[in-house]
């Protein structure tokens, strides 16, 4: 267990002030522009986990740890933790000196009202992060001690200001939670203190001088800039207006042209939090795809790096299991067999041949509507890729493309489908990700991104069960290979490939991906090179 | 013979004649000229014309433009043609029946066409596909439902001037039935009018499908000309075969039935027939 003495920090920040006293002056100062898309509906991350929220409010916000790109914790409002041999306990020593926004202490006190009053209740995946917390035992200001009902290694992956930020107790204790002046006028612990936010142009953001960490932030004013079109986005960014654009803020075609531009500089680096993956859903319910082996077909004949290159411009890696490899550094990845490393045709036809899909006279074994994720245009072109590969093997699919709304009703809530192009965010441990999306308890009629294929399987469900609260890194790994085997073998979902999601930025800014946490994270280490 | 020799005497017009036939001819031998499916990946993608065996290069999937342009005449003269039926069909009906009765008739229908003029037209067209989901029907039903207040519009103008002339009062005298003379005597009577704007809005309703499908609202089983520059949009910079292809066959296409329309109206509007 890794424990950081906040000694240790200190000659760290020394040193630095003595080596770069002469940089120093070059790296602090200066407004930082970013674009913002879409506007956020509000800027209160207790209460919702919107992309948006998410890339201003950590500036603001803090969480009791930070996690580096392979999801390490980091410490940040907690100096240290300590997690007791069986899981049950798990101690958080907090830092000191640090104060909120309106200059009242942060105490152990704060941290058990979010977590048991706020994040436990409001939080949309907070429910299921802190699920085994029954209670947080504060012996004094600095010690916030968390009892669990069973272990749950999952929840030390989910402390960051993004997933569970720290909010001030005296501010909203005893009033709507839901409705309270901090939802759109945060007051937090972060290295930023919230200004103005002038809607549908900009949020303004100043540097907060008692920010706990020394010498820290390093720029003096950050500006989130909301730019409704596109290509105004993209110019905004050209000209260097703006200096950083995460997620869809700049569009694939776009990103091609201005990573050749000098001055801007592009890098899949800070999504490792989000751990996105493409892939199609069955209905598991409905014929054609009611049969494992139809689905494992499906798998054996789709060229994965096919659709990277052509589609996604090379940004992708191609998916070998269940789970997103970049679970492997916990120990939680495995390849499995009806993941090819190339198409394989003729195991698929063979596959089809022994389940009984004979083809008719038109070499036709199953017909199929594929619905497509409505999010633009490389899934169209996707759902066209896997309309010509599965007529290789006589899978017949014809496209629909809907709305939004009316799409995630048929998939979610009608379960009116047959097959469905999707993409899920694994998150940073499955529990979170990617447990909802098998488990028959997760099978909610009406909810969105749960278990739509309705796939339920008693011993799946015990496995998953044993995985989330297995303390030992290798007895987990173990349940996790084995819950990958029976995914691929029964395949309700059927991977394609991890994202890579991209972030375009002005080469002037400096140290900002210093945290796995990415465009969520604080930017205090941020500063622009003038 | 006689209306082949007025409209002959518009060189323009045969000009448009021939692509016209050049562009039936390519629809109608399509399956011929490029067996299978146009979707189909058929080699390396981002191909320039004239390498990896494609005439006119291949998209970002590995799809031949070549073999999309000629399936894509298909789709568009089809639904140019099918389009243009249905919104002459309801445009002679509503105006046929506001110019000959009259009255609060007219008044009634021409109100009702008004709604559907003040509503920009392809914004309407986008709305209707958008709420029936995008097939070949519904964008069919799309055109027709935005380009028939035009038709109407026309038809109750030659109604209202033919309505008293001598021989539909003649009809009325005879004991003809409204029916009849309305069909059988008025129609025939203004019917190169509404040949030259059919004409033309054939050629409108291949703009509005192309634009349709280039916003991604077209049929996404069919191929069709919009279809084929939305999708190369993207690499217009990379591989600029992808867009500008389909774009010269919706240019041409367009342009002949303009030319066509325009001398259909010299060869049939008798006012124009002595133009030298």
């Amino acid at each position: 267990m890794f424990n950081i003495k906040q000694k240790r920090l200190g000659v760290a920040v020394a040193l630095m002030a003595v080596f770069s006293t002469a940089a120093l002056a070059q790296k602090s100062g200066g407004t930082y522009v970013f674009v913002l898309h879409p506007e956020p509906p509000s800027l209160a991350p207790h209460l919702s986990t919107s992309g948006p929220i998410g890339q201003v409010a950590p500036k603001v916000y803090q969480g009791l740890l930070d996690y580096d790109e392979d999801f390490n914790p980091v410490p940040e409002l907690a100096e240290s933790f300590d997690v007791s041999p069986d899981g049950l306990t798990v101690t958080f020593n907090l830092q000191r000196n640090v104060t909120w926004h309106d200059g009242r202490p942060f105490t152990s006190a704060d941290v058990r009202f979010s977590v048991m009053d706020v994040l436990k209740k409001f939080h949309p995946r907070g429910p299921n992060s802190f699920r085994e917390v029954y209670e947080i035992q504060t012996p004094d200001e600095h010690t916030a001690i968390f009892k669990l009902e069973k272990a749950a290694p999952y929840m030390m992956k989910a402390l960051s200001s993004y997933e569970s930020p720290m909010v001030p107790k005296h501010l909203l204790e005893g009033t709507d939670i839901r409705d309270n002046e901090i939802t759109n006028k945060p007051v937090g612990t972060g290295p930023f203190k919230f200004v103005e936010w002038k809607k549908g142009q900009y949020i303004r953001l100043d540097k907060n001088e008692n920010y706990w960490k020394p010498g820290l932030p390093r720029l003096d004013r950050v500006v989130a800039r909301i730019i409704p079109d596109a290509s105004t986005r993209t110019a905004a960014m050209e000209n260097g207006e703006v200096f950083y654009g995460a997620f869809d803020a700049i569009q694939p075609v776009d990103v091609i042209r201005l990573r050749d531009i000098d001055g801007i500089g592009v890098t899949t680096k800070g999504y490792a939090s989000i751990n996105p993956m493409s892939l199609i859903e069955f209905n598991t319910q409905k014929a054609p795809f009611n049969q494992a082996a139809i689905r494992n077909a499906v798998s054996l004949v789709v060229d994965r790096q096919f659709m990277i290159d052509n589609i996604w411009y090379g940004y992708g890696k191609k998916a070998v299991s269940a789970l997103s490899s970049r679970f492997a550094s916990a120990g939680l990845h495995a390849a499995t067999g009806n993941y090819p490393a190339e198409p394989n045709v003729a195991a698929a036809v063979k596959l089809l041949d022994d389940a009984g899909y004979a083809p008719d006279d038109n070499g036709v074994r199953a017909r199929a509507v594929l619905d497509v994720i409505p999010y633009g245009e490389q899934w169209r072109r996707a759902g066209e890729y896997l309309k010509q590969a599965l007529a290789e093997v006589g899978i017949a699919l014809d496209l629909r493309y809907e709305d939004v709304p009316t799409w995630l009703n048929r998939v979610y809530n009608e379960y009116d489908y047959q097959i469905n192009l999707n993409y899920f965010y694994q998150l940073p441990d499955p529990v979170i990700g990617v447990h909802r999306h098998y488990g028959t308890d997760q099978i909610r009629k009406g909810t969105p991104f749960v278990n739509g294929t309705r796939y339920s399987d008693a011993g799946l469900d015990a496995l998953l069960a044993s995985g989330a609260s297995e303390p030992d890194a290798k007895k987990r790994g173990e349940i996790y290979e084995q819950i990958q085997n029976k995914l691929d073998a029964d395949m309700p979902v059927m991977n394609l490939f991890e994202m890579e999601f991209v972030i375009v930025y002005n080469e002037k800014l400096k140290e900002f991906t210093f945290s796995g946490m990415g465009p969520y994270s604080s930017f205090d280490r941020t500063w622009l090179d003038q | 013979m006689a209306f082949w020799r007025l409209f002959r005497r518009n060189r323009s017009a045969v000009f448009g004649l021939a692509i016209l036939v050049a562009v039936l001819v390519l629809a109608a031998t399509a399956s011929m000229l490029f067996p299978g499916d146009p979707f189909k990946l058929a080699g390396q993608p981002m191909s320039a014309p004239g390498t990896n065996g494609f005439l006119l290069g291949s998209d970002t999937l590995g799809r031949d433009v070549a073999s999309g342009i000629a399936h894509g005449a298909q789709t568009s003269l089809l639904i140019g043609a099918l389009a243009t039926v249905v919104a002459v069909m309801l445009g002679v009906v509503f105006g046929g029946l506001a110019g000959y009765y009259g009255g609060w008739i007219d008044d009634v229908l021409m109100r009702v066409t008004e709604v559907f003029q003040t509503i920009p037209s392809f914004l309407f067209a986008i709305l209707i596909v958008a709420i029936i989901k995008p097939s070949i029907s519904s964008i069919v039903i799309a055109i027709a439902v935005v380009s028939w207040p035009a038709v109407a519009r026309l038809v109750r103008g030659e109604y209202i001037s033919l309505r008293h002339r001598e021989f539909v009062q003649a009809c009325h005298i005879t004991g003809m039935s409204d029916a009849r003379i309305m069909l059988r005597e008025i129609l025939p009577n203004c019917l190169s009018p509404i040949i030259v704007a059919g004409s033309l809005m054939v050629a409108t309703a291949i703009l509005i499908e192309s634009g349709l499908s280039f916003l991604g609202l077209g049929d996404p089983n069919i191929i069709s000309w919009g279809f084929q520059i939305g999708a190369g949009r993207t690499v217009l910079r990379s591989a600029w075969w992808v867009c500008t292809f389909p774009g010269v066959a919706i240019l041409l296409t367009v342009l002949a039935i303009n030319l066509v329309g325009e001398g259909l109206n010299d060869a049939l509007n008798p006012r124009l027939r002595e133009r030298s």
